[in-house]
């Protein structure tokens, strides 16, 4: 035997800690089909039953409003709930019983949680919980979610309201003023005498006086539906003649009305001196002078943090791919299977893990700053700012992250509560310049503006912020237009987050990051294998078996030369010197001659091993080119040539996709400098140079690379957080128009005017 | 000190001069006389507890002087401006 459970509840009023002291970690995390709307899930057993309890959106009501009470409310009227628990802030009662009002007219067995009850006391306020629970016709469990203080009682009335007939019984209405109850009755009747299925007729009754346009829908089907909209408007009419307003504002303050009557009766505010600490906080936090420098400060900490803490475990991490890669190497004999092993999926793959380190400790310090209450402090700091692209101030979070990584930037957009802002905010998050970009700027901008390198690097990332703003702006006014929410954003008081609550949320959306974009970089890099692997046989115009042939032959020969002259010397040397004191392997003379060989020796070698490497990568590079990757790169160079790109960039750009790191690498193997090229490598910077392209095709070769979609991994949360392939591929194209248009007026305008050629 | 510019909005049963929340300066208290705007932010607001005759409290401005934080029913509460502008108040002691 099970039981389904539901948690609502007022956003910040503690449900996910209740439903995380009720669950432990047995949870799963998805979404509500159809909806970008977390759908959280999970059970547990209490005197051998099984309780499974999905933890609904926090909602104010249940009007669908917004995509969260849409779901809420869909749910609970679908009838798959067998208990709804509702948890009520303690501390907050009028405004959390708002939403307790209408789901005692939804009619479902309901257990009420007063949750915060330390915190209600603080605030010198005491509950009569028995007399709370005989007005609200439902069961009162107070309980300290937090610390976990009465979660076996909870647990013990969820088994008794769920199992025991006489505790579902629901003996109360809310009661409405007489002229409302009058046009009420009549609705109900009349949905009774056309539709006796109707298990809340009574609910429905109230939401056709609120003009529900879900209820009204709903209605519409019913038998004689016509007849009962008709009187739904008469009874309208009647109401906002009588009451000089709307019939949901009428409603909604009747429901106050009731709630204030039964606060009264069972709540005694103490007069005691209660310190609101929270306000204490903001007097800092939120202060009109230092609350920006904070924020800033925080900002820069969590920055600071992830990076610096990051490197740690990512340099063992990446030690560890190193180990294993040599360790496969070793192990298989070479062939296309142990290239695929090694090249394709450990270095693929790798190249993203190195970075779980940075997105774990990224979304711990997030968990913290949203447990704690400051992010919705920083929502209200920065909204100025973000209004002005037409966002809630939440939306500086992701923005501000974007420049670390924009995969958990985009996925951090979750904290936005409206779908139209959550679109917008992913759509213009790829342009924050993130980490991965940096090496290649580094690389380019070191190549052909050694002297104002800085600079460079720097205005690009501006000219990503202007792209972003810009963008967003267009995007507002254009396709996401008018869909805006006013700005309605409750400031909670701020509590100290619990570590279980911590790790649950960081687990999660870490959890989330190595299960879709490890399967999405899997197949990204084995593609990009492939493409570099075949055709396994090519043809070269240059023998470099014969010309490495050579090349040894000239430097061996050379090192013959240099023995015999030794000799030479030595032996004139040797017959002029007459003394007897000591040998002559021991002169003076003899050693200088012997130090001046080993010298030219030491020279010529590593002249050799130079130049057979630079042979090696020569070759790598035309090999490169014949291979499909190479071909690919052709196929494209038309379409960049416009630009000034050879078919380098454009194997470059391509390869770039899976990530932005990859061009470096990609420059490395083109331009035959080996694959683990450090950014700074003056092969790459040579052969940069030598390629023939001019400082400005470098500038409009950033450019393009700053703007054009970041990579595989950000596609993939794209596509998730959107849960659309419209905008998806809506923001590849875009960002890829775009990076084309402006880098082409860069080289077009620069060549032009004679700009840095 | 914070004017707004834009022309105000138009409510159904107070005129043009009245008192709007956001000509609260930080620290004043008001009480609600009546919510204009769409019909989803007024009932946004009243079911938030914005109801008619509801006690509201400019607690301070953000440091860009835009949204407002406000305590109402015991908590705390932000709104922009240009939303606060839509709520006529009676200034109370």
């Amino acid at each position: 035997m099970n039981f389904n459970i539901a948690i609502a509840g007022n956003p910040n009023c503690g449900k996910t800690t209740i439903f995380n002291a009720l669950t432990g970690a047995k949870q799963r995390v998805g979404n509500w089909p159809g909806v970008t709307v977390e759908k959280k899930s999970g059970h547990y057993n209490h005197a051998d039953i099984k309780f499974d309890v999905i933890d609904l959106p926090g909602t104010y009501s249940l009007a669908a409003f917004s995509a969260e009470e849409t779901v809420v409310r869909q749910y609970l009227e679908n009838d798959e709930a067998d208990v709804v628990v509702n948890i009520i802030d303690a501390s907050n009662l009028e405004r959390n019983l708002f939403l307790t009002t209408q789901l005692i007219e939804l009619g479902k067995p309901l257990v009420l949680v007063l949750n915060m009850m330390d915190m209600a006391h603080e605030k010198g306020l005491q509950i009569d919980v028995d007399t709370l629970a005989t007005l609200l016709g439902a069961p009162v469990v107070p309980v300290v979610g937090r610390t976990g203080e009465g979660i076996d009682l909870l647990k013990e009335k969820i088994l008794r309201v769920s199992t025991e007939i006489s505790m579902k019984a629901r003996s109360i209405d809310i009661s409405y003023p007489r002229d409302i109850e009058i046009e009420i009755e009549k609705l109900h009747q009349l949905i009774q005498e056309n539709d006796v299925n109707d298990k809340h007729s009574r609910w429905t009754s109230i939401k056709l006086l609120e003009s529900d346009k879900q209820s009204r829908d709903e209605v519409r089907l019913h038998n004689n539906g016509t007849d009962i909209l008709g009187q739904a408007k008469v009874s309208i009419d009647k109401i906002e003649g009588l009451f000089k307003d709307t019939g949901r504002a009428v409603i909604s303050l009747a429901r106050y009305g009731f709630i204030q009557g039964a606060l009264r009766e069972c709540v005694v505010e103490s007069l005691v001196d209660s310190v609101d600490y929270s306000r204490q906080i903001d007097r800092v936090l939120t202060n009109r002078w230092l609350g920006l420098p904070i924020f800033g400060l925080f900002m820069w900490l969590m920055f600071k943090l992830t990076y610096d803490i990051g490197s740690i475990p990512m340099d063992w991490i990446d030690t560890g791919l190193v180990a294993l890669m040599n360790f496969i190497s070793d192990l298989l004999p070479d062939s296309m299977f142990a290239s695929l092993l090694v090249d394709g999926v450990i270095g693929g793959v790798g190249a993203i893990a190195v970075f779980l380190p940075n997105i774990f400790i990224l979304f711990s310090i997030i968990a913290v700053l949203e447990d704690s209450g400051y992010m919705a402090r920083v929502a209200f700091i920065m909204d100025r700012v973000m209004h002005n692209i037409g966002l809630h101030g939440k939306a500086f979070i992701p923005m501000i992250m974007g420049f670390g990584c924009n995969v958990p930037a985009i996925m951090g957009t979750r904290i936005l509560e409206s779908r139209r802002d959550r679109i917008l905010t992913v759509l213009i998050n790829p342009f924050m310049s993130c980490s991965a970009r940096l090496p290649v700027y580094v690389l380019v901008a070191g190549a052909f503006f050694p002297e104002n390198a800085a600079t460079v690097i720097f205005s690009m990332y501006i000219l990503g912020i202007i792209a972003a703003i810009g963008s967003g702006k267009l995007f507002s006014r254009t396709i996401l237009k008018g869909m805006s929410k006013p700005f309605v954003l409750e400031l909670p008081p701020y509590q100290r987050p619990t570590l279980r609550s911590l790790i649950l949320h960081t687990w999660e959306r870490g959890y989330l990051f190595i299960q879709k974009m490890g399967t999405v970089i899997l197949v990204g890099s084995v593609i990009i294998w492939v493409l570099g692997y075949f055709p396994t046989e090519v043809e070269l115009d240059r023998d470099y078996g014969v010309e490495r042939t050579t090349l040894t032959q000239h430097y061996d020969s050379g090192l013959m030369d240099l023995e015999s002259k030794f000799k030479k010397s030595v032996e004139k040397d040797r017959s002029g010197y007459h003394s007897e004191m000591i040998a002559y392997e021991s002169s003076s003379s003899y050693l200088e001659l012997h130090e001046q060989l080993e010298l030219l020796k030491d020279e010529l070698s590593s002249e050799k091993s130079k130049q057979l490497y630079n042979l090696r990568q020569q070759e790598i590079g035309d090999i490169t080119e014949q291979k499909w990757i190479g071909r690919v790169g052709k196929i494209f160079e038309p379409i960049v040539r416009p630009l000034g790109f050879t078919w380098r960039e454009s194997v470059a750009l391509i390869t770039g996709f899976v990530a932005k790191e990859i061009v470096v690498s990609t420059y490395g193997v083109l331009f035959g400098v080996g694959e683990d090229v450090d950014e700074g490598s003056r092969g790459v910077i040579s052969g940069l140079r030598s390629s023939g392209m001019t400082p400005l095709v470098a500038l409009s070769f950033l450019v393009f690379t700053l703007l054009y979609t970041p990579c595989l991994a950000t596609v993939a949360a794209i596509k998730r957080e959107t849960g659309t392939w419209a905008y998806t591929l809506f923001s590849i194209a875009y960002s890829l128009g775009l990076a084309y248009s402006l880098a082409f007026a860069v080289t077009y305008f620069g060549r032009m005017f004679n700009w840095l050629s | 000190m914070f004017n707004f510019k834009r022309p105000r909005h138009k409510l159904h049963i107070s005129d043009e001069n009245d008192l709007r929340l956001s000509d609260l300066k930080p620290g004043e208290k008001g009480r609600i006389i009546e919510i204009g705007g769409s019909e989803n932010f007024r009932h946004r607001l009243i079911e938030m507890g914005l109801t008619r005759d509801a006690e509201i409290w400019v607690d301070k401005y953000a440091p860009l002087r835009d949204p407002m934080e406000l305590i109402v029913k015991g908590y705390h509460l932000s709104l922009r401006g240009m939303d606060a502008q839509k709520i006529a108040v009676e200034r109370i002691a």
